[in-house]
Parts: structure tokens; C-alpha cells; sequence
């Protein structure tokens, strides 16, 4: 009698038909070692937003009581490989509901595999992935995120390669051969199981011990029980002048806006279009942002009408969610040194194309 | 008993943006997508509604996202109401506030009373009470509808308001039919602008013309009687698009004359900026395959389906006497036409 899941943690809604096929297909995959498993999406992300973190789990079992017994929970207990999606999502996971941000690595089983889809080396990923008491390895599949939409499907062989990966990483779930065995009943049969051999053998794991990592700074959030709510579902309002205390967006970010003070015209179009309330204004008449609040749609950046003065940079660079004009405010080289050094480690800005 | 002391944001709103009031009333923390223009609305109206104002929602996006999981984002006093019931919980709450003035229970003052739906609460099954809450002009108060074009927070499937032939939860595209969206997108504030001479301000707007929306939210509040406004918001979900191109999108929307800028103050009716242009003739409306090729609900569209979609825009703007509002072409006066 043994379980075990897979779970794809990934950006709501531009990789929800991405992580549907790679749960859905790792339990067909299975049943060719009569396995028996499901899937599930976790409840709480629902209804999922763009961007916001969500996770789907495949649920593997030897037997249907186990599965079934798995099934129940919110979440399934022997995690041993937890696949992420967006190598960003490394730095903490907040769901559309409410449990605070949550280490990437919370649920990972002792001995359990972290997959991430990424360019980066294991070194920089270890600076973001919070430590843990037990021993568990690092995995990185080369390659860039996959973002989808909705409707339109970004068929890029991620989900195959992913798949194979899995495969190479927790072979006593599910074998390479089943997947290929499954892939061959399939449509484009010979695509697939090419993009699963070479997920299966370009993907690179690293021991990673007890104690090693980043500082994880979870605290477990306590819900108010139905006793402590207020009569007739009644929330307090925010004070005027103040933000939710309650629910930050950070985690939602791929690439944060970052500003150049020096060129900005002070012409306010950031601070109007941005639909979270971000901006904040300093007496100089600059705009500065509120990262904590801020969702990274890049709407800011795409309305600026001064070419390069807001650019969009990969989020995965930055450490702190503090506000950045106060450095400028002290020293306006030592601000530009440090933008130029987050663009250079972020191999420069995410292109878009201005309206004006 | 006192009114509390509160600042008052300056009523006189005027095209340049850089003398909007900076205090928000609906602030960070919500829940909803990267990029969705609806809570950029919801911050609009807020913002020029200013502190006394009383706020109801109907179920939707910016119910759901907005006040779960025991937090909101909402300064101002919110209440939840049913999905089909904006027109009735604003005329219950304006009655509400006059009978306690009356009896001397609240100062006499002006608050304003705004109840917001969506397009699916409101242009489908909040239109009866919509209607209702049109025809009573002894209360004070604004609608607003959020047009998202689809019935967002529950993954997108079709509403009344949904474009022709774009594809949701409802309308897939297949390979034997490529569109089984069939139905035209309904025109909810000339609907009820044409059906309710009681109705003292009606308008249509759009979220990428934030000036816009601002000037129209505040003249609706600042009439009595019942008001309707309307906006068109991009929503990168259901839309399917790279959400930081909302803004453009919204603004493409009314370059192509799918959305128009239009409002009708006391059965004035007036167009604003791009669409006033394009109506005087002095500016091209842009090809909408620029704005249908954006978006991945229209991702399955042929040649032959943007050429439709062009063909009803265009006799929309070129037949119709009042362009890309009412659909009147022929009057027993004579054939009409909005180029004479």
C-alpha cells in the first residue's frame, strides 16, 4: 500500500491547460503498471486569477482505498515531486486564498525532488528556496517558462519534457517506458516521446541537505474560527489612506516594474492607469511604487511615454519588496549602479511595445 | 447627531489628470487578475464618489475578488446583493436613506448611492431591475455596469454581452463549427435609454479612458433621479492576451468603433473624444482585425469572420441616424443616416 503525488505549482490561468495535461497524463501514464491515480485542483484556487499561484496534483496509488483515502484531503500528503512551472514562484507561494506566502517547499516530502523549469543555476535557485530540516533534492530543467492562455494553448513540448523529467526523478511512480507507452497511443506519438526522452535526460539533480537555503520566514497564518467572526459577515473597513492588510499580491509578479527617476516626466499616467493602486507620490513629484501591492502586469510600463524610463524586470533578481525612491532620494548613482545591476543579472528588460 | 468630518474630494473634475484627488477609497489588496481593468473602474468610481457614498454589489469578479477570506480593499461602506438585484438594492437603500432623513434619524445631506453589476448580473439578469430602478425618479441614485463581455469569476462562460463569435466556456470553436457564438452583443445603456424617459443620465464608456469615466461617475452622481453609466473593461482572463496590453486594448476598442463614448444628459445626446471625431468625420476609424487579432477568444476567426464582424461595425457607424448607439436607419421624415 503506497501513494504517492505530483504536484504542478504553476501561474494561474497562462499555465492551467499546461499543468491539466501534465497531472492528466501522468495517471494515464501509470495505469500502464497497473497503478491506479487522479487528478485534483486544489479548491482553495478556485476561481483562479492570472498570475496568481495554484497548484494541481496527480495522485498515484497501488490500490483505489488509498487513492481514494488520498483523495480526501486538501491536499495530498506524500508530495515527491513538486514541479514548478515559473522558476519566479521559487520565491514564495501565495494562492488566491488566503494561507499567507508559503515556502515552495512546504509540502515536499523528506527524500522529495524539487523540479523547477528554469535557466538559473542550482546556486541562485538556493538563494530564493527557503531551507528545510530534512534533506531533499533540487532538480532544473533547462528551459523558459511556457505561458499560455485560456483559449490558446502553448504547445511547446514543456508539458511532454516535464512529463519526462518526472519520470527521470521519480521512477518508482512513474517510468519513462509507461509515458512513452502512453504517448505512442496518442496523437503526434513520435513528437511526444522525443520531448520526453530529452526532458528525461537533460534534466540535472542536486543533493541538497538539511539546513541548506534560504531563511524560511513562514509562519503559519491563523485562520479567525466562526466563533471570532463578526455577526452577519460584517469586515471591517480599511481606514482611509491605508492598504489590505491582509492580502499582498507580491507572489502573483513574473517581473516587477522598475523605474528610472532620472528620465520620468512626471506626467502621472503610471499612478493612473495602474489598477493596484500602486503608485505612491513623493514631494518631488515622482511616483513611486508600493511593490508590496504590486502584481506585475506591466500595464505601467506599457503606458510610460518615455521610452525606458518604466521597464519591466524578471522578478526572480530582487530580494525585498521595499520601495525603491528612497535610495534615489540618498544617492541618485548609487540608485542607477543598482538598477544597472539588476538589469545586467536579469539579462536586460522584458521587451513591449509602447502605445504612444 | 453629527456628520463625521471627512474630507470632500473637489467635485469639478476636468481633463487634466494631474488635479485628481490622490486619496483612494478602493486601495491595494484585491484579488483579482494581473491587469483587470474592472477594479481599475471600481477605483474610478470610487475615487470621484469621495467618502459619502454607500456602495452595493452584485455577485461577480469585483464581489468575489474583492471582499473574501475575511478582507476587501474597500474605504467605503459595501454591502453584497444578489446577482440580478442592483436596480432594487439601489432603490431600497436611496429609499432607505430619505425615510431616515425625513424622521430626523441621519443629517440631511447628500449621499450618494451607487450600486455596480456586471454584465451578466446586470445586462442579463438584473435587466427587470435595472428597469425598474430606471423608471422611479423620486430616489438618487447610479448603476454602474462593468462590460467584461463574459461571466468572468466563474472561468468565463457566454453572456448577453459577449461579442459575436468569440469563443468562452459556452462557444468553443470546433473543427466542424468554427462559431457557435451566434448572438450580437446588446447595447444595455441605449436599451435602456430608449425605453425609460425617466432616466436622467445615461453613458457609455470605457475603462482606457479614465478621465472619461471619471467626468460621467460624477455627473451621474451629481443628478438626481436615476442614472446609468456604463463601461467596457478589457479582462485578460477571458480575453486572452498579455495583461499589460488592458490599457491599449481599451483604448483600441473605441479607435475601431466597437465601444463608443457616448452619454445623454436629460435626452441630450452627446458623443466624447474619439468617437466625437470619428461621428464629425475628422478621424478614420481604425480596422477592427487590429483589435480581433489581440485577443485569443478570437484566435479561431477566418477572413471571412473579421469581414462580418467589419461589415455590422460599419453599418453601425455609416445607417444608423444616432452611429453606434440606436439602431434607427429609416424615420417616416425620410431616410436618416448620420452623414446627412
Amino acid at each position: 500500500m503506497s501513494v504517492g503525488a505530483v504536484d504542478i505549482t504553476y501561474r494561474g490561468i497562462f499555465q492551467k491547460n499546461l499543468a491539466g495535461v501534465i497531472t492528466k497524463e501522468l495517471v494515464k501514464a501509470a495505469r500502464h503498471e497497473d497503478k491506479i491515480g487522479g487528478t485534483v485542483q486544489r479548491y482553495g484556487d478556485s476561481p483562479e486569477r492570472n498570475g496568481i499561484p495554484a497548484k494541481q496534483f496527480s495522485v498515484i496509488a497501488d490500490d483505489a482505498d488509498s487513492l481514494r483515502v488520498e483523495m480526501t484531503k486538501y491536499e495530498p500528503s506524500n508530495v515527491v515531486v513538486v514541479a514548478v512551472m515559473d522558476d519566479t514562484l521559487t520565491k514564495g507561494v501565495e494562492s488566491w486564498a488566503w494561507y499567507g506566502v508559503r515556502p515552495i517547499n512546504l509540502n515536499l516530502a523528506p527524500g522529495g525532488t524539487l523540479l523547477v523549469i528554469s535557466r538559473r543555476s542550482a546556486e541562485e535557485l538556493l538563494e530564493l528556496i527557503p531551507r528545510r530540516e530534512y534533506a531533499w533534492n533540487l532538480a532544473i530543467l533547462p528551459g523558459e517558462p511556457s505561458f499560455g492562455g485560456l483559449w490558446v494553448y502553448n504547445d511547446d513540448g514543456t508539458d511532454y519534457r516535464t512529463m519526462g523529467a518526472v519520470s527521470r526523478v521519480a521512477g518508482d511512480l512513474v517510468s519513462l517506458d509507461s509515458l512513452l507507452a502512453q504517448a505512442a497511443s496518442g496523437q503526434d506519438g513520435e513528437l511526444r516521446a522525443e520531448q520526453l526522452r530529452e526532458g528525461h535526460d537533460s534534466v540535472r539533480a542536486y543533493p541538497v541537505d538539511a539546513g541548506v537555503g534560504a531563511e524560511d520566514t513562514y509562519e503559519p497564518v491563523e485562520m479567525p474560527g466562526w466563533t471570532q467572526m463578526r455577526e452577519g459577515l460584517v469586515i471591517p473597513a480599511v481606514p482611509v489612506g491605508e492598504t489590505n492588510p491582509l492580502f499582498k499580491k507580491y507572489t502573483t509578479r513574473t517581473a516587477r516594474p522598475l523605474v528610472k527617476f532620472d528620465a520620468c516626466v512626471k506626467c502621472q499616467i503610471c499612478y493612473t492607469v495602474c489598477p493596484d493602486e500602486c503608485f505612491i507620490p513623493t514631494p518631488e513629484g515622482h511616483w513611486d511604487i508600493r511593490y508590496e501591492s504590486c502584481c506585475g502586469c506591466g500595464i505601467c510600463a506599457q503606458s510610460c511615454p518615455v521610452t525606458g524610463c518604466i521597464e519591466m524586470v524578471d522578478e526572480a533578481v530582487f530580494d525585498s519588496n521595499e520601495p525603491l525612491h528612497g535610495v534615489y532620494e540618498n544617492n541618485r548613482e548609487e540608485y542607477e549602479e543598482l538598477r544597472q545591476d539588476k538589469l545586467a543579472k536579469a539579462g536586460g528588460p522584458i521587451p513591449h511595445y509602447g502605445i504612444f | 447627531m453629527a456628520a463625521p468630518e471627512l474630507t470632500v474630494p473637489d467635485l469639478e473634475i476636468n481633463r487634466r489628470i494631474t488635479i485628481l484627488p490622490l486619496q483612494e477609497y478602493y486601495t491595494s489588496g484585491h484579488r483579482t487578475c494581473q491587469g483587470c481593468e474592472s477594479a481599475l473602474v471600481m477605483r474610478y468610481m470610487a475615487k470621484v464618489a469621495g467618502p459619502r457614498t454607500l456602495v452595493t454589489g452584485t455577485t461577480g469578479c469585483m464581489y468575489v475578488a474583492n471582499t473574501s477570506y475575511n478582507s476587501t480593499p474597500w474605504s467605503l461602506p459595501w454591502a453584497h446583493t444578489q446577482l440580478g438585484s442592483s436596480g432594487s438594492s439601489a432603490i431600497g437603500t436611496s429609499a432607505a436613506l430619505k425615510a431616515l432623513m425625513r424622521k430626523g434619524k441621519i443629517p440631511d445631506e447628500r449621499i450618494n448611492v451607487i450600486a455596480f453589476c456586471s454584465d451578466g448580473g446586470g445586462g442579463d439578469m438584473g435587466l427587470a431591475t435595472l428597469s425598474a430602478a430606471m423608471q422611479d425618479t423620486r430616489y438618487n441614485l447610479l448603476i454602474l455596469l462593468y462590460d467584461n463581455e463574459s461571466y468572468a469569476n466563474t472561468d468565463i462562460q457566454a453572456s448577453g454581452m459577449t461579442p459575436w463569435g468569440a469563443v468562452t466556456a459556452f462557444t468553443p470553436s470546433g473543427k466542424r463549427q468554427r462559431i457557435t457564438h451566434h448572438r450580437w452583443k446588446k447595447n444595455v445603456p441605449a436599451l435602456l435609454m430608449a425605453g425609460h424617459p425617466t432616466g436622467r443620465y445615461f453613458a457609455n464608456t470605457s475603462s482606457g479612458f479614465g478621465m472619461d469615466l471619471m467626468e460621467k461617475v460624477r455627473t451621474a452622481l451629481d443628478m438626481d433621479g436615476p442614472t446609468f453609466v456604463q463601461t467596457h473593461d478589457p479582462c485578460p482572463k477571458g480575453w486572452d492576451y498579455d495583461p499589460r496590453m488592458s490599457h491599449e486594448l481599451a483604448v483600441m476598442a473605441v479607435e475601431c468603433g466597437i465601444t463608443v463614448l457616448w452619454d445623454c444628459l436629460e435626452g441630450e445626446l452627446r458623443y466624447q473624444g474619439i468617437s466625437r471625431q470619428q461621428v464629425e468625420g475628422k478621424l478614420r476609424r481604425r480596422p477592427v482585425a487590429d483589435y480581433l487579432r489581440r485577443q485569443g477568444r478570437f484566435a479561431h476567426f477566418a477572413d471571412e469572420d473579421i469581414d462580418f464582424f467589419q461589415s455590422r461595425i460599419d453599418e453601425m457607424w455609416e445607417d444608423w441616424i444616432l452611429p453606434g448607439v440606436l439602431r434607427v436607419n429609416q424615420t417616416p421624415f425620410g431616410p436618416g443616416g448620420s452623414r446627412g
